[in-house]
């Protein structure tokens, strides 16, 4: 079989998968919703409804029906495209998805470009004297920047940089002052797109302390992932086989180990990537970053089912959708990838 | 070296390469060095370039986000603090708490049989949509209410039907005579909307737009962000300020780290944590800051499960009710920003009883506990629950315990947990919650929404109520013509009615299903430019009095809701 078949087949493979594995987490959330202690009917109304108006908001809210029948309501609408409207907001589910997903796909990318960028330039420089100084603080830098707990990192970032420094705002998409762009839910393309200056800039300053805290989290994962691999790298036959025939250290650092060590890190990005499109929840709460993580934060504690199930079906489908372009690439750039 | 050892460990088992040139090791440094400064430099440069507040326009900040400003969707503190922005109720609360016409021309006009309530409407209102206001677009908007609101059940429980009874005057048919009515018809989310604008949302909520009657017009809506312009053809008095922008921080330390900044101009408390509102009321009290505070009208009290062991025994609960130091607690954990509370409802309504409780008497609640067979070398162990998501409950349970450790250890041992709130809703009137500390306001302020919420029932045993109120509530208490006197207490009015609540107040503490605790108001903080926060008598802040002051020397004079007020 040529390797372009066996591509297409693995492709086709993990594409049929995903409406099972699809199935399967709606209809875990579905339940453990229903398992989990709280009612939406006291969320909504509080505790001390009259039982009647609890009564008819149930009856409203379809959840007196039992379950197996609420259920097949669920996974029909769902089969339909359909994920239902929010119980708290009386919105569709998918309006609100809209809203905020692009809010989180924009931190996450520019969080992943500053990581990228930071740790990959980190687990390099160390490259230059294996066991140095240098070596060692990038090793420090990684381990540390992994070790730090989320939260602490953003409040201390968010304490220094806003309220101390009053450098950067302390929250939010946008200055109060400034009303959103028109268009995608990308703030920055949109204000581009627009050519508003005022809208770019409230977004660019917005966006550096929840971007520059959650890249700086994620770096160490980059940091240690190159300098492992570009070691490894650097001791094997063909890069020494490189050296004998008298290429330069620089030539046959980033001619030879580089493309060969970055390979993985390729995989340690689908996986950035995928965890980053269901949002980094402390992240979003700390900075009053209106994405996804979020919405599906207060969504829990209004036991609002169909707005919780939406989220967690829409990420889903999302992070298989990411993982499989990654193996993809990955087996486009390495031909030694089977399967 | 441990820690050395760690990181080569992370390093692999690897043949180490070569050294590069000591030129691409500078490289590396210099490219690392400009990329910190160039991010520095930037962060820098746009703190500089901030974009400045649209002229008189002020940014009002708090917790809340909002999903809806349909007055049928709102239920919470949030969307009817905007929602008494951009539109008016039939009457409303004055700060001193008299009933004042708003909409309405004049106080309703009751039948004989106090079944019928006929209303005036003022004459020459618009709907923000420019459309008129009158008397059939009040029916719509109350019928609507009734129809779809999420609090319709406090409309429709008391209101059979809704008519105009003329271009500018309707007519409610009540259930059952209600002298609150007035009261009632101050509630927010009761307010007109523009039946035109709503035509297409007869039966169902239009979340992202309001077309009322109020001061403000809805310009720009979003859950974080809402812009309220002033409404030029305004019936009344024109906002003292150019707009008002409204965003949402979700944490505490964003909120008060926004408006110490200067990055927002006022902020409201609900959803502070105590210690950040300890420390803006200290930056108020050094004249940092301004602060206003609303009438007290939310309390916070403990809900005793009184139809199961323990708490069945009369004994234990009125010793409990004499363990409480409220005094003490109150200060270590509000610094004494929540007054202590004996009653259950609000000092500023009719009916108030400041002393119905009994007060802190550690030897009375001894005596009680040894009454019951507990202190001889027995103690009582009472599981407390606390809503583990409101850090000031965490508080106040710790601080309890420690109390009675210190002052009753030999008799009571309250074991604490917490709980997230909506599940300890949900346990709450399911029985499973022996003691429990949670709060209620009101939907509109009067005894009757504090006593029928906690004390009504649909049905009883003896002094148990089996459905009902009570029984959502935690408590499960009633007493044998405790319904019949709520519901007299809400068909009369004056001295006869206060005497009668306050019998209601002390017929209750007697038996101790609640244990009232603290009373908490709406506060707001705003910066030294700009005026004091003031609240209406509903416990809303007056946005349309915010205004900038000038840049002379501030200086913080008295004003209704300032610290020196509170003082």
């Amino acid at each position: 079989m040529s390797r372009r078949s066996e591509l297409l087949r693995y492709l086709g493979a993990r594409l049929a998968l995903a409406p099972l594995m699809l199935w399967l987490i709606s209809s875990l959330v579905f339940l453990l919703l229903r398992v989990a202690p709280g009612d939406p009917i006291d969320a909504l109304l509080g505790p001390k409804a009259p039982a009647a108006a609890r009564a008819a908001l149930r009856h409203q809210l379809g959840l007196d029906q039992p379950l197996p029948v609420q259920y097949g309501h669920f996974l029909g609408d769902l089969l339909h495209g359909n994920l239902g409207v929010s119980q708290a907001s009386k919105e569709p589910v998918t309006t609100i998805i809209q809203g905020s997903l692009p809010a989180s796909l924009e931190l996450g990318l520019v969080a992943l470009l500053i990581a990228a960028v930071l740790g990959l330039a980190v687990g390099f420089s160390g490259i230059a004297r294996p066991e140095g100084k240098v070596d060692l603080a990038g090793r420090l830098f990684g381990i540390g920047t992994y070790a730090l707990p989320p939260f602490w990192a953003a409040m201390v970032v968010q304490l220094v940089f806003a309220v101390w420094l009053g450098w950067l705002p302390v929250g939010g998409r946008l200055p109060a002052t400034v009303l959103p762009p028109e268009g995608t839910g990308f703030y920055l393309f949109d204000s581009l797109r627009a050519g508003n200056l005022q809208q770019l800039q409230g977004a660019l300053r917005h966006l550096v302390l929840p971007a520059s805290t959650l890249g700086l989290l994620l770096s160490g994962i980059f940091t240690n992932a190159l300098r492992l691999n570009l070691r490894r790298a650097l001791s094997s036959d063909y890069v020494e086989a490189a050296r004998s025939r008298g290429l330069s250290e620089t030539r046959v650092v980033l001619r030879h180990a580089l493309p060969n060590a970055l390979l993985p890190v390729l995989t340690i990005t689908g996986i950035t990537v995928a965890s980053l499109i269901g949002g980094a929840l402390l992240i979003e709460v700390t900075y009053s970053w209106p994405g996804i993580a979020f919405r599906l934060q207060e969504a829990i504690a209004q036991r609002d089912y169909p707005l919780v199930q939406g989220i967690v079906v829409v990420v889903a489908a999302l992070v298989v959708l990411v993982t499989v372009v990654v193996d993809l690439l990955v087996a486009l750039l390495d031909p030694r990838v089977r399967f | 070296m441990g820690g050395i050892s760690l990181l080569r460990a992370c390093g692999g088992a690897v043949k180490l390469p070569r050294s590069l040139p000591a030129a691409a090791l500078r490289q590396q440094a210099r490219f690392l060095a400009s990329l910190l400064a160039s991010l520095l430099a930037a962060a820098s440069l746009t703190s500089a370039c901030a974009p400045p507040h649209p002229a008189g326009t002020l940014i009002v900040a708090s917790k809340a986000r909002i999903d809806s400003l349909d007055p049928a969707q709102a239920s919470r503190s949030g969307q009817l603090q905007v929602l008494s922005a951009l539109g008016d109720p039939l009457y409303a609360i004055t700060a001193d708490g008299a009933i004042e016409p708003r909409l309405a021309a004049g106080p309703p006009v009751l039948s004989a049989d106090g079944l019928r309530a006929r209303i005036p409407l003022r004459k020459g209102i618009q709907f923000h949509d420019g459309t008129p206001f009158d008397a059939a677009a009040m029916v719509f908007s109350l019928n609507r209410f009734m129809a779809i609101g999420t609090l319709g059940y406090q409309f429709s429980d008391r209101v059979k039907a809704v008519r105009a009874s003329g271009p500018f005057e309707i007519e409610l048919e009540l259930k059952a005579p209600f002298s609150p009515l007035p009261r009632l018809l101050s509630a927010i989310f009761l307010t007109p909307v523009s039946p035109t604008a709503y035509r297409t949302h007869t039966d169902k909520p239009l979340n992202n737009r309001f077309v009322g009657t109020g001061p403000y017009r809805l310009s720009f809506f979003n859950g974080q962000q809402q812009r309220l312009t002033p409404f030029q053809e305004y019936w009344g008095a024109r906002p003292a300020n150019g707009g008002i922008d409204l965003v949402t921080l979700s944490n505490s330390t964003a909120l008060l780290g926004a408006l110490r900044s200067g990055e927002v101009d006022v902020l409201l408390a609900s959803g502070l944590e105590i210690d950040h509102q300890q420390a803006l009321h200290r930056d108020a009290a050094t004249g940092r800051l301004r602060e206003g505070s609303g009438p007290p009208l939310s309390i916070g009290f403990f809900s005793l499960l009184t139809d199961q062991p323990p708490l069945n025994n009369p004994l234990l609960r009125q010793a409990l009710a004499r363990s409480l130091d409220r005094a003490t607690i109150t200060e270590r954990v509000s610094l004494g920003m929540r007054p202590p509370l004996r009653q259950l409802i609000p000092p500023s309504l009719a009916g108030s009883d400041p002393d119905a409780w009994p007060a802190y008497d550690p030897a009375a609640a001894r005596a009680l506990y040894r009454q019951a067979g507990y202190c001889n070398g027995k103690v009582f162990g009472l599981p407390l629950t606390f809503r583990s998501d409101i850090p000031s409950d965490r508080l106040l349970a710790l601080t309890w315990q420690a109390q009675v450790r210190r002052d009753l250890g030999d008799c009571l041992d309250l074991q604490v947990s917490g709980m997230e709130s909506t599940t300890a809703y949900d346990q709450l009137g399911k029985g499973a919650l022996t003691l429990f500390f949670y709060d209620w306001i009101g939907d509109y302020p009067d005894p009757e929404n504090f006593l029928t919420p906690l004390l009504g029932c649909e049905k009883v045993e003896a002094n148990r109520c089996a459905k009902g109120n009570s029984a959502l509530s935690g408590s499960f208490w009633s007493a044998p013509g405790l319904d019949a006197e709520l519901l007299r207490s809400s068909r009369i009015d004056g001295p006869e009615r206060e005497r009668l609540l306050r019998a209601i107040q002390r017929r209750t503490a007697a038996a101790v299903p609640y244990l009232p605790v603290w009373l908490m108001a709406e506060q707001a903080w705003s910066g030294r430019r700009i005026s004091a926060p003031q609240f209406d008598g509903s416990g809303r802040l007056r946005l349309d009095q915010l205004r900038r002051l000038p840049a002379a020397p501030a200086t913080l004079a008295a004003s209704p809701g300032g610290p020196e007020a509170r003082r």
